[in-house]
């Protein structure tokens, strides 16, 4: 089964995230904050992050910055679940080493289909 | 004796005014100007030698000069000096005659003086004295003057003598002043406009920094909620966790929809300021207008169907035009979804494209309520809203218009509108079609 690894400070938006990825038979796995997210990466290796990038303590971009220097997450497909939408927020989330861009709020088919997409 | 220098210099001119008479007697025989000033009184200057008629007039010349004219020997002594010189230093002819020059020049500047009359005789040539320098000259009273002084050497069979011509430029020099000071004060002036516009440059800055920052936290803290409201609405929607019944499923099409509504108000706000800060950006493609017709008409045939109204649309094949498509498609989606709105059961919309004269004109005709013509100026204003839609509700964000008539402006478009109550409205739309000439196929977006 493939794991998925979702970061987000609000459990409400795990909690959403955990069922639409579940339905669609994936492994998820949560995390809290950045630090916890790293944590859970470097221990469980998942086939896909989804970050969110405002969290306390480690945002989105620390935690990419860390994780992109490591060999184990060099290729590893990292997607940015953010509700910031502004003009040039996605550039920058690319720029930072995102696989992918997200902005919510989520749409069901969409996540599923950008994620299947990129595990494929 | 003083005027001894200028009647050798006259024996020249004499010769020469002798010559012109003789000449000019030969030719009309006219009467002799120079004899009739024989007649005129002497002036306070005199001369060692006794004048001639055209050392008189010379004398008249000198006298009526406004600049001091000086003549200094070789030892430099004043051998010649005018009435303007009198006039510009306070002193009496009697009392500059046969002194040393040296006491028209200040003080401070004797020593060099010396020097530098010495280097002229040197060198006598014609040329202006401390070129490039500011000269000042000593009056009897003690005062300094600013001065020009040119000066021009004079062979005698004794030696040279240097006439010096002397212009007071007080006048001049206090008019610069004057000047430097005007512009000085305009600089002033103009330095303290300048600070006090780059500071309102900066308020400004910093409003729109502000509101842009906080836009964007809005827009941040506004999302966040919703995407758990919308997420959740479609997840229950999707009766994965057992079945809902149908008034169940009601409540949640409703929640869904209006945090769907929510969303596009938020979006559409975001739209409007950016495009109002000038932020937004218009990416021009060039693309086939029918194709982009094409995707806008089957998102809104559903809704038209749905309300049995006719959707016709007439588009020439081929036009081509370089825009942001995005963005065309956004106006014509806004344009079309409020035809459908705004037209009752059974009506009918037409669309229809076409180009003249480098532009494009799209027009979106409808049977719909029609719009008042007190209201028609309005419509564009955000958050303006016509009355109710066919439904009997206001529909909508209120901000379509405003956005797509800006959206519009920005490709330096038109829009405009005609409309009767109940009658029915007619949107009408002109854009550039800049480099239509661009094959469609190379640039067609993906």
């Amino acid at each position: 089964m493939r794991k998925i690894l979702i970061a987000d400070d609000r459990a409400p938006s795990r909690e959403l995230i955990r069922e639409i990825l579940e339905i669609s038979g994936y492994e998820v796995v949560e995390a809290c904050d950045g630090g916890e997210a790293l944590e859970k990466a470097r221990e469980l290796t998942p086939d896909l992050i989804l970050l969110d990038i405002e969290m306390p303590t480690l945002g989105g971009f620390d935690v990419i910055r860390q994780l992109r220097t490591d060999p184990r997450f060099a290729v590893t497909p990292i997607v940015a679940l953010t509700a910031s939408a502004m003009q040039g927020d996605r550039e920058k989330a690319l720029q930072a080493g995102f696989t992918g861009y997200i902005s919510k709020p989520v749409r069901l088919a969409a996540l599923r289909a950008e994620v299947a997409r990129l595990l494929q | 004796m003083t005027y001894r220098g200028v009647s050798q210099k006259l024996t020249t001119l004499v010769d020469y005014a002798h010559m012109a008479s003789a000449e000019k007697g030969a030719a009309s025989s006219g009467t002799d100007n120079l004899g009739s000033e024989e007649t005129r009184p002497r002036p306070a200057t005199t001369s060692a030698i006794s004048p001639s008629l055209s050392e008189q007039r010379f004398e008249d010349l000198l006298e009526a000069a406004p600049d001091g004219i000086i003549e200094v020997d070789q030892d430099g002594n004043i051998q010649l000096a005018n009435a303007a010189v009198e006039r510009m230093f306070g002193y009496t002819r009697a009392e500059l005659l046969n002194r040393p020059v040296d006491l028209l020049v200040p003080q401070a500047s004797r020593g060099m003086h010396h020097t530098h009359r010495a280097a002229y005789w040197s060198h006598p040539v014609t040329r202006p004295m401390g070129s490039g320098l500011e000269l000042l000259a000593e009056r009897k009273d003690g005062k300094s003057i600013p001065v020009e002084i040119s000066l021009s050497p004079t062979h005698y069979k004794d030696g040279f003598r240097v006439t010096a011509i002397i212009r007071d430029i007080s006048a001049r020099r206090a008019a610069d002043q004057k000047l430097r000071e005007i512009q000085e004060l305009h600089t002033r002036q103009l330095a303290t406009a300048n600070e006090q516009l780059e500071a309102r440059n900066r308020e400004v800055e910093r409003a729109n920094r502000l509101k842009s920052e906080f836009l964007a936290s809005m827009s941040h803290e506004l999302r966040t909620p919703l995407h758990t409201i919308i997420g959740f609405a479609e997840l229950l929607g999707e009766q994965l966790e057992g079945p809902l019944n149908s008034k169940q499923q009601r409540f949640v099409e409703h929640i869904h929809r209006d945090s769907l509504h929510l969303l596009e108000l938020i979006n559409d706000i975001l739209d409007l300021s950016k495009i109002e800060a000038g932020h937004l950006e218009i990416h021009p493609t060039a693309f086939e207008f029918s194709m982009a017709l094409g995707e806008v008409l089957a998102t809104v045939r559903h809704p038209a169907l749905a309300k049995s109204i006719s959707l016709e649309s007439v588009c020439e094949n081929g036009l081509n035009i370089e825009a942001d498509r995005v963005r065309i498609k956004e106006v014509l989606y806004n344009l079309l979804s409020n035809a459908v709105k705004f037209t009752p059961e059974h009506g009918a919309i037409r669309v229809k494209v076409g180009a003249a004269a480098g532009h494009v004109e799209i027009s979106v005709d409808d049977s719909g309520i029609g719009i008042p013509a007190e209201e028609q100026a309005s419509i564009f204003d955000a958050f303006h809203q016509v009355g109710a839609t066919t439904r009997g509700v206001r529909e909508g964000t209120g901000l379509g218009l405003a956005i797509t008539k800006r959206l519009v402006e920005q490709h330096g478009g038109k829009i405009s509108v005609e409309s009767a109550p109940g009658r029915g409205s007619k949107f009408t739309v002109t854009l550039p079609l800049r480099n239509a000439a661009v094959k469609v196929k190379d640039f067609e977006e993906r």
